[in-house]
């Protein structure tokens, strides 16, 4: 393992090494193809089960490099770092986008619906809640998880990162981490029907309102 | 600050997550399970390769716009329609001239890596289906020869080594591909059909390339000629029986550092159905005497005959392309702690300003 003063020999477990940091730096297009190839999957992945709806999450992914790339003469970390700092822009813009969106003019409903069919191309919007079912199970339930476990969650299991490192990403403490994936998995399991031996069915939790935290997890913090 | 306690089961899952033995016990099932699940759904969401020309080109060239999202309430109907006309327009006037200027690369030209992270991430997007995959990496050893060709007629002979080389590299990956589209009962057939022209397109450019290696009359070092020769040699012999080639392909060549490691898999070499072209059509023996083994010789499986000093004359700008193979470095930054204040583990760099 190198910390700062090691960085030559140093290779991302994405594969990247500091001669590709240094030269995504300059905007070296080999390089910056690189960086894009080994984090844009995993950043748009988090999108999609952050928002649920593809061009959203494309054009989440795209400003989010765009300000990675561009921040990057920025960034003064080892080259391990840099997916922990990639996704600490892309929560940073998932927070703004939820921001404008909560400022939106409520819409009728009709109009966005039929326009959201069409574009996925469906014939309706009956047709494609029906697909959307099917398709996305796991990650409808998730909604039901609140704003952390989801988080931790996505960052484990979208961005692949270990408990430490989602731990770093939205400084909390390991054991914080490894708590909240272990309720949001077990509220998960008890979601899709799978049994949950930890969680019993009466306990109030997640919290019907996934902006406030339980007791517990209050205490976590 | 009250600190977490420390929790048996936590770790276990934590351990079973990142893919540690751990006893699977009743508790963990359930959790394991969701787990499982979840990863599988998010597995499908793949990026578009156009939207990824998309992206990366607003990066490279800094030209496109950068699609907002809405900021002052949410467009209506009429509205939606219109921005959505103006991103299309955006995306067509960034996205043409990228794929057209990207496409026309050579090796050895700027914009060339960036021609082959697009063809790795056109495959990654069609690994689902077997046949599709078969027709992409049709379509790459296409574009390969396309390019070999073009750097005969421009006299880039330099290049013309390590591009034979990735030419022969694509050539087994299509065709081990092609085999595990039969293999999983899908239509292969037209796969295989674009594979054969394509092979025999290969076999009339390699010809053209011979001939160049041949001529006296041009400025060619012998360095130079010589590893011409022996590329041309062994891509003759993979062309000839393309699919007894699966094995060796991955260790005689690592032709772009972009690429990922080779995907070819290692016992399709052994298929007999892999046998595209009869052997009559042996391949022109090259006036060198590095020419790999006769391939009546050629052992059936996928053992590797790697011959070091040919591979460090043919692809001398490829030594160190392995970097990009994803070691695992599982916990490699050392920086988190478990019990630190959150305040003290906070990154050095800011995200955004």
């Amino acid at each position: 393992m190198l910390g700062f003063g090691g960085e030559r020999e140093a290779v991302s477990k994405v594969g990247l090494t500091a001669a590709d940091l240094v030269a995504a730096r300059r905007r070296e297009p080999a390089a910056v193809t690189r960086v894009y190839t080994a984090y844009a999957p995993a950043l748009f992945r988090f999108f999609m089960a952050a928002v649920g709806d593809r061009h959203q999450a494309e054009d989440l992914t795209g400003t989010t490099f765009v300000s990675a790339i561009e921040s990057l003469p920025r960034f003064r970390g080892p080259i391990e770092a840099l997916g922990g700092w990639l996704f600490q822009i892309a929560r940073h813009d998932l927070y703004d986008h939820r921001r404008k969106q909560s400022r939106s003019r409520i819409e009728p409903l009709e109009d966005n619906l039929n326009e959201a069919a069409r574009m996925a191309g469906a014939d309706d919007p009956e047709e494609l809640a029906l697909d959307r079912v099917d398709a996305d199970r796991v990650v409808a339930a998730m909604r039901q998880l609140s704003d952390d476990q989801r988080e931790v969650l996505l960052l484990r299991m979208a961005g692949g990162f270990t408990a430490p490192e989602v731990a770093e990403i939205l400084g909390k403490t390991t054991g914080a981490v490894k708590a909240l994936q272990h309720r949001g998995l077990a509220s998960l399991a008890r979601v899709l029907g799978l049994r949950s031996p930890e969680q019993p069915q009466e306990r109030p939790y997640p919290s019907p309102d996934p902006g406030r935290l339980t007791s517990q997890e209050e205490e976590e913090r | 600050m009250p600190r977490p306690k420390p929790n048996k089961l936590h770790d276990e899952l934590d351990a079973l997550l990142d893919g540690r033995p751990v006893e699977l016990t009743d508790e963990l099932a359930p959790l394991a399970e969701a787990a499982d699940a979840l990863r599988a759904e998010l597995a499908a969401y793949q990026l578009d390769p156009g939207v990824a020309d998309r992206h990366l080109e607003r990066v490279l060239h800094g030209s496109a716009t950068v699609v907002s999202l809405p900021d002052r309430g949410q467009p209506n109907g009429w509205d939606l329609r219109r921005r959505l006309a103006a991103v299309v327009l955006a995306a067509a006037l960034v996205l043409v001239p990228a794929t057209m200027a990207s496409a026309a690369a050579l090796p050895g030209q700027p914009m060339y890596p960036f021609k082959r992270a697009i063809e790795e991430l056109r495959i990654a997007s069609v690994q689902w289906s077997p046949s599709r995959e078969a027709t992409e990496r049709t379509r790459v050893v296409d574009a390969r020869v396309d390019e070999l060709d073009r750097l005969v007629e421009l006299q880039m002979f330099n290049q013309l080594a390590p591009t034979l080389d990735a030419l022969k590299q694509a050539v087994v990956e299509a065709t081990a591909a092609v085999n595990d589209a039969r293999k999983q009962g899908e239509v292969a057939a037209e796969a295989q059909d674009q594979l054969n022209q394509v092979v025999g397109l290969s076999k009339q450019v390699l010809a053209k390339v011979a001939d160049v290696a041949k001529s006296t009359s041009l400025p060619l070092t012998g360095a130079t000629r010589s590893a011409i020769n022996t590329a041309v040699a062994e891509t003759q012999n993979v062309l000839a029986q393309p699919g007894r080639q699966t094995g060796s392909g991955g260790s005689a060549t690592a032709p772009d550092p972009n690429s990922p490691p080779a995907s070819a898999s290692p016992g399709s070499g052994s298929s007999p159905s892999s046998q595209t072209q009869p052997s009559t059509s042996a391949p022109e023996q090259p006036t060198t005497t590095q020419a790999p083994a006769p391939t009546t010789t050629t052992p059936p499986t996928t053992t590797t005959t790697p011959e070091p000093t040919t591979d460090s004359t043919l692809t001398p700008e490829s030594a160190g392309g392995g970097g990009d193979t994803g070691d695992e470095q599982t916990g490699a930054n050392g920086r988190a702690t478990e019990d630190a204040d959150p305040a003290d583990q906070a990154p050095a760099d800011s995200p955004n300003p």
